[in-house]
């Protein structure tokens, strides 16, 4: 079992408040994912949990039991650092077994889950080098390690792979989601990262200066953002944003569409546009465009093309995908 | 196959001059003048060579030679207390200050260091009074718990002086270790001691597995400081009890032996000769405490980048 549950969190830290009224539940299994900008006080939250800080206000209950009491170890729940934060004296076997030495754990008990977990990540050569000795992705399964060998209810992982290369990165996050497969424990994890928690998440947490903007499956916050920050903060390159007024869209005052889902075509279309830049990925490119009217806006199309700056283009926005936002920011459902 | 071509590389002894001549001119030639004048010895008036004669002198004649194991002897006590008391007090003073919940950190921290940054003269003097047991206030401070017949003379009791003098030393140079380990202690990170926390290390495990291996290097530096510093001290033995190093020659450590043998002292006469062979012997004991921890201890010490 490992379910978490949120009850009005709220922390400040003197005057400042870093957190406001957060309410979440986490389901046994769950694998979810914090994301927003920097600062926005992700890290704080996942250190609420893990119970290296205390909350202001509100309550923090793990299996049905409130623990805003209890530290660190006793809450069942173990941490991943961003800087991987290895006991730089001990051997990777020493790093991964010392959690259960402290408790007291049988010695025989101690080695059986420490090579369980070395040979789960590919450790086992390694069990008798010291943290200086390793690569920083050997580093950071060794941490992940040291995580899975205590058997927590909940994994906590902060920003885990932003240490990494991108070739690295991919890799881990593989290994990530395969663990998790396997493991079958409830995971919380930090990111700043889009791929990273588009492909790992059941459910994203979007969070934006302290408070919850938005919680959902992937794809429903791709498809249905609630406001404009969730819209502009889900998806790369970023939603474009244009005044209703300027598209004779009535009852909204914003209208975001996201860069794919516009149409260009070299003759015909509603928007006569400049290009003034391009950049090809290879596999998709984007289109940077200036409309007299409209003003900027990016376009996605998939594949290669042969368009340069300066040509000019006809763009046709997709009606049936346009997100509505009211004053508020807030997104209008269409009755 | 490039021709090799070897350049001498003019720029880099010309660089490295006049590090090179200030150092010798006050570091290196008056080490080798030093260690050349133990050689020699004045016969009619005149200066010879004598070999090693001043040696066998310092060694062999009894009035220099047991004058001489007692410093010695009364170094390595006073080293000792260093070592036992200064250290282990630095180290917890460091841990204290370290920890989070205490406040006024930064005045206990200047408050303790003071001391170290005081003229010995004026340690000296201040402890000889706080401890006179005429004027002093310690008497009086026992009194006032009712242990006044605990007080003795320590500074002029043969049993006590030597260790008085030294926890005197303690009081005043405990801050140097503290701050050095303090140091060390806020450069562990602080993720590091969070995934402590998180594997249920807390309290006095986490500062016996986690924070002491990590300061360990900090400790031979100290180590070895303290050893330079305590078998080259002289100057509060010599303001508090005086060049003798009384009462009888009880508190004699190597430093106030060859200031009386060098320069003399009272009806003792200073000889130039006798004071170069004993500041050689002194350097070598030095240089041998220093190369034993650098080749025995410190390569056995990492050094953890994090
Ligand atoms: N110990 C502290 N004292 C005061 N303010 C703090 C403290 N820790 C964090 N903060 C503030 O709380 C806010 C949230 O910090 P937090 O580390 O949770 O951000 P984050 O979302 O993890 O950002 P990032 O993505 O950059 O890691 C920041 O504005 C930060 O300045
Ligand atoms: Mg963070």
């Amino acid at each position: 079992m490992g379910t978490l549950k949120l009850k009005n969190i709220s922390k400040s830290f003197g005057n400042v408040e870093v957190l406001r009224d957060i309410s979440l539940e986490v389901a046994d299994g769950e694998f979810v994912i914090f994301v927003g900008p920097s600062g926005c006080g992700k890290s704080t939250l996942l250190r609420i949990i893990a119970g290296l800080e205390d909350a202001t206000k509100g309550e923090v209950i793990i299996d049905g039991q409130m623990v805003n009491h209890l530290g660190a170890a006793d809450r069942g729940i173990s941490m991943v650092f961003q800087s991987y934060a290895l006991y730089p004296h001990m051997t990777v076997e020493a790093n991964m077994g010392l959690g259960l030495k402290q408790a007291k754990t049988p010695k025989a008990e101690i080695k059986a889950r420490v090579t369980k977990a070395a040979n789960m990540l590919e450790l086992t050569p390694l069990l008798n080098r010291r943290p200086a000795e390793l690569s920083g992705g050997q580093r950071q399964r060794v941490a992940i390690g040291r995580s899975i060998v205590r058997e927590p209810k909940i994994f906590l992982f902060d920003e885990p792979l932003s240490n990494l290369d991108a070739a690295l990165r991919v890799n881990t996050r593989i290994e990530i989601a395969n663990l998790h497969n396997s493991l079958n424990s409830s995971m919380i994890y930090v990111t700043h990262d889009q791929v990273e928690a588009m492909t790992l998440a059941d459910k994203i947490v979007v969070l934006h200066d302290g408070k919850i903007e938005q919680i959902g499956h992937p794809i429903e916050l791709y498809n249905h953002p609630c406001n404009m920050f969730v819209a502009g903060f889900i998806g790369s390159p970023k939603m474009n944003f244009f005044d209703a007024d300027k598209l004779d869209v009535k009852n909204a005052i914003t209208v975001g569409v996201r860069p794919e889902h516009i149409k260009i075509d070299a003759k015909q279309g509603d928007y006569e546009c400049e290009i003034t830049y391009v950049e090809h990925l290879g596999s998709d490119s984007n289109l940077y465009l200036t409309h007299p009217k409209l003003g900027a806006f990016t376009v996605r199309v998939f594949g290669q093309v042969a368009y340069a700056r300066g040509e000019t283009l006809h763009a046709s926005l997709l009606k049936e995908s346009m997100h509505k936002f009211d004053e508020h920011e807030n997104v209008i459902t269409d009755i | 196959m490039t021709p090799k071509i070897k350049t001498i590389r003019w720029h880099i002894p010309l660089l490295l001059l006049p590090a090179v001549i200030i150092y010798s001119a006050i570091m290196i030639f008056p080490l080798l003048a030093t260690l050349n004048l133990s050689f020699f010895n004045v016969e009619e008036g005149k200066q010879v060579f004598v070999g090693i004669a001043n040696y066998i002198v310092l060694f062999g004649n009894e009035i220099y030679s047991e004058k001489f194991w007692n410093a010695l002897g009364n170094n390595a006590y006073f080293f000792m207390i260093h070592m036992l008391v200064q250290n282990p007090l630095g180290i917890i003073l460091a841990a204290m200050l370290s920890s989070k919940k205490l406040r006024f950190t930064a005045f206990y921290r200047t408050a303790i260091f003071i001391p170290a940054i005081l003229s010995f003269v004026i340690v000296g003097f201040v402890w000889k009074l706080i401890l006179s047991p005429l004027w002093g206030i310690a008497p009086d401070l026992l009194d006032m718990i009712g242990l006044k017949s605990l007080f003795l003379p320590w500074l002029g009791k043969e049993a006590y002086a030597l260790t008085t003098i030294s926890l005197i030393s303690v009081w005043q140079y405990i801050g140097i270790p503290m701050m050095l380990i303090y140091a060390a202690l806020l450069s562990i990170p602080e993720e590091v001691v969070e995934a402590a926390e998180c594997d249920g290390i807390t309290g006095s495990s986490l500062f016996w597995k986690i924070k002491l291996p990590l300061i360990l290097p900090s400790i031979g530096i100290i180590s070895i400081l303290t050893f330079v510093g305590n078998f080259n001290a002289f100057d509060l033995i010599y303001a508090t009890q005086g060049a003798l190093g009384g009462p009888g020659f009880t508190t004699d450590i190597l430093g106030t032996l060859l200031y009386r043998t060098f320069f003399g002292f009272q009806l003792q006469l200073g000889d130039l000769y006798a004071g170069s062979t004993l500041a050689t012997v002194m350097f070598f004991i030095i240089l041998a405490g220093v190369c034993g921890y650098l080749f025995g201890v410190q390569n056995r010490l990492r050094r953890y980048q994090f």
